[in-house]
């Protein structure tokens, strides 16, 4: 409420202020100084709490227009900052239902007769009135803004939001931990990943098993990450293995389950891992027939369809393979950041709110996000 | 008011709309068996459309589509009655609002096409088997967008649904090529996605569709080539085959019984088979882009909500 006094009061000074603090997340997300989807979700939730704060709307859809502008300028700075997107689309979903359900109750009072559930095949035989009706009621809810405080609404979503993202490891452990048994060998080409670090050490600690854990070297860009990675495991009394990326189809044979992070999921099952060679690794357990197991807090679930893969995955600096290349020998020097995997190559997705099939993703997807702000940018949508 | 003929009326709508799709036609039939008989009662409605649902079934021998249409209907119907317990206003709604189905399920088409437009990318090469009206209404679109792709269209025997969707392709001036269904193998490799349309949606997300579009989808498969089916949410079916003996056809799949020397007259055959879901990337409906799993999932959402 104090927010609200203030902005009553210095209007510009709070927007401009605000503008400020999202120009400066802008510009840090172009130069890539955010990394990890958990620090750009956190982030972006920061600054959306912020940005709402000091907004000032006459209408609800006001406030909505105004979010997806911010989430369509923060998405072109990274296109393939998912997160940052995702998170902002769920609160987006969140403002939607806020002001459905006030619709919905107007409707009750004004028509006696509750509109039928219909479903969406029903759309064909559906009554020709019903458009008609949902533009009264968008009218007549303009007059009813007082009753619902949006602002309270938002800001309420981002707390959860925030909440849900800050435990997403401890859900994930609870289902994960049964999964893996004694003197099982596991292999994971993803080492950057902090919730399989941390479900690997609770598996090791709580549930008290053995087991091997083979980590990819992830030559150039995670080569130090899966060092890291490893040593934290031998710490916690963990059987490890730092293996060259190329060995990994000889050693799947002995593999039992192939443990990957991700950095978005989208509808049709698929993945993009943080680190490349992901895709191959998850081949070669397709062919030897290893059980491939993503594990994904539910906000790297992104509404897209991978249509055009290339789109989606980065290419870094050539720097890391070939650091001192002579300018006049023409050579092509390629350094993939991320991968894709298709869903096909995955069996199961471990989510903070269960286990699921790729081919049942788009379910989960479409409890958290709204069709219609697939696209912020207006001019796709 | 007697000599009123659901399956003459069923196929007089196909005949003078030739853009009109079965189940439409199968729904406008049965709007129009309302319309002439004019039932008294609410049980008298339902009755007087199961009976003429099972005898339009049972006299066309390729059913599956229009079984879809003639499901929604019903279930429409039994829904309504239920929830207004006023089923004159229902049966006026029906009745007065005929038109207006066929125009939505054309429209639905234009939605396809723009979900789908997405997933033609410049440079692809396409191939299409049979001829769908969906499936052209997304080339169109796409080609109108100036998405510069091309179009290998297989012959669709015995049929030849292929050769209009060549014509129509070039009259458009999309570059296409026609081949023998037999070529698919040879030419799998060259080309980048596939797309069918379907006669019907199986609950398990399978479609039931032109016979030969089962081999293209088991190469697109062993291709590692995607296989998208463009289709509309009318045709999602209650049925469950398992394999293409499980569908309702005029004849056996394998006959042989003796006939003339004559070749022609000796080619026989199924006409339409069934598409396992895992043959299937995604499908492209006026619904959105479904994975073969959601299709089950908005059949249940209809019949048991």
């Amino acid at each position: 409420m104090s927010s609200q006094a203030f902005t009553s009061v210095h209007p510009n000074a709070a927007t401009s202020d605000v503008n400020v603090t999202i120009d400066t997340f802008v510009a840090k997300l172009k130069r890539r100084q955010v990394q990890g989807s958990y620090a750009i979700a956190l982030e972006t939730l920061q600054l959306l709490m912020r940005f709402i704060s000091a907004a000032r709307w006459n209408h609800v859809n006001d406030l909505i227009e105004q979010i997806r502008d911010l989430g369509n300028s923060l998405e072109k700075a990274h296109p393939t900052a998912f997160s940052c997107g995702n998170v902002i689309r769920r609160i987006l979903a969140v403002l939607r239902d806020e002001v459905e359900e006030d619709t919905m109750s107007t409707t009750v009072t004004s028509t006696s007769v509750a509109e039928p559930l219909i479903s969406s095949m029903f759309n064909l035989l559906q009554k020709p009135e019903q458009p008609h009706q949902n533009r009264k009621n968008s009218s007549g809810s303009s007059g009813m803004k007082t009753k619902t405080d949006y602002r309270q609404v938002a800001i309420q979503g981002i707390k959860d939001l925030i909440d849900e993202i800050k435990n997403i490891d401890e859900g994930i452990q609870q289902i994960a931990i049964d999964l893996i048994h004694d003197h099982e060998i596991l292999l994971t080409p993803t080492p950057d990943s902090k919730t399989v670090l941390k479900f690997l050490i609770t598996a090791r600690e709580r549930s008290n098993r053995t087991f091997t854990v083979l980590v990819t070297e992830g030559f150039p860009n995670n080569t130090k990450n899966a060092h890291e990675f490893a040593k934290k495991l031998a710490q916690h009394n963990i059987e490890t293995l730092v293996v060259p990326d190329s060995a990994v189809f000889a050693l799947m044979s002995r593999v039992g389950k192939v443990i990957i992070g991700t950095k978005a999921v989208f509808v049709n099952g698929g993945t993009i891992s943080s680190n490349s060679g992901v895709s191959s690794v998850c081949e070669c357990a397709r062919e030897f027939r290893t059980p491939v197991f993503a594990v994904a807090g539910l906000y790297k679930l992104s509404p897209l369809y991978p249509f055009d893969v290339e789109k989606f995955v980065e290419f870094g600096g050539s720097q890391r393979i070939l650091p001192r290349m002579d300018p006049r020998k023409r050579l092509d020097t390629v350094n993939q950041i991320t991968d894709y995997v298709p869903p096909e190559n995955i069996d199961i997705y471990i989510t903070n709110v269960g286990g699921f099939n790729p081919s049942f993703i788009y379910r989960i997807a479409w409890d958290n996000y709204k069709q219609i702000d697939v696209h912020l940018d207006k001019n796709k949508a | 008011m007697s000599e009123f003929n659901i399956t003459e009326t069923y196929l007089r709508f196909l005949e003078e709309d030739t853009e009109m799709t079965m189940p439409i036609a199968a729904i406008e039939a049965l709007v129009t068996l309302l319309r002439i008989k004019t039932p008294e009662t609410a049980a008298e409605m339902i009755n007087t459309i199961k009976s003429s649902t099972e005898e339009l079934i049972k006299s066309i021998p390729n059913s599956v589509s229009l079984r879809a249409g003639c499901d929604i209907f019903m279930r429409f119907v039994l829904r309504n009655l239920h929830l207004y317990g006023d089923w004159e206003n229902c049966k006026q709604h029906l009745i007065e609002n005929g038109q207006l189905f066929v125009s939505r399920a054309k429209k639905s088409r234009n939605k396809i096409a723009e979900i789908g437009v997405d997933f033609i990318a410049d440079d692809d090469i396409i191939l299409v088997h049979g001829y769908s009206r969906a499936v052209f209404s997304l080339l169109n679109h796409a080609a109108n967008k100036f998405i510069r792709f091309r179009c290998v269209v297989t012959e669709s025997r015995p049929s030849k649904q292929g050769n209009q969707l060549y014509t129509l392709l070039e009259q458009k001036g999309i570059p296409v090529t026609l081949i023998v269904d037999s070529a698919v193998g040879a030419v799998i490799d060259k080309v980048d996605k596939v797309f069918v349309g379907a006669e019907g949606v199986a609950e398990s997300g399978g479609i039931i569709n032109l016979v030969g579009t089962y081999s293209v989808g088991v190469l697109a498969h062993n291709a590692r080539k995607p296989f998208y089916v463009v289709t509309e949410s009318h045709k999602f079916v209650r049925m469950f085959p398992l394999s293409s003996d499980d569908l309702p056809m005029a004849g056996p799949p394998l006959d042989f019984t003796r006939r003339t020397d004559d070749l022609e007259d000796a080619l026989r055959g199924p006409t339409i088979d069934y598409t396992a879901q895992e043959y299937i990337t995604a499908l492209i409906t006026d619904l959105g882009v479904l994975t073969p799993s959601a299709v089950s999932e908005e059949l249940i959402k209809m019949w048991y909500d």
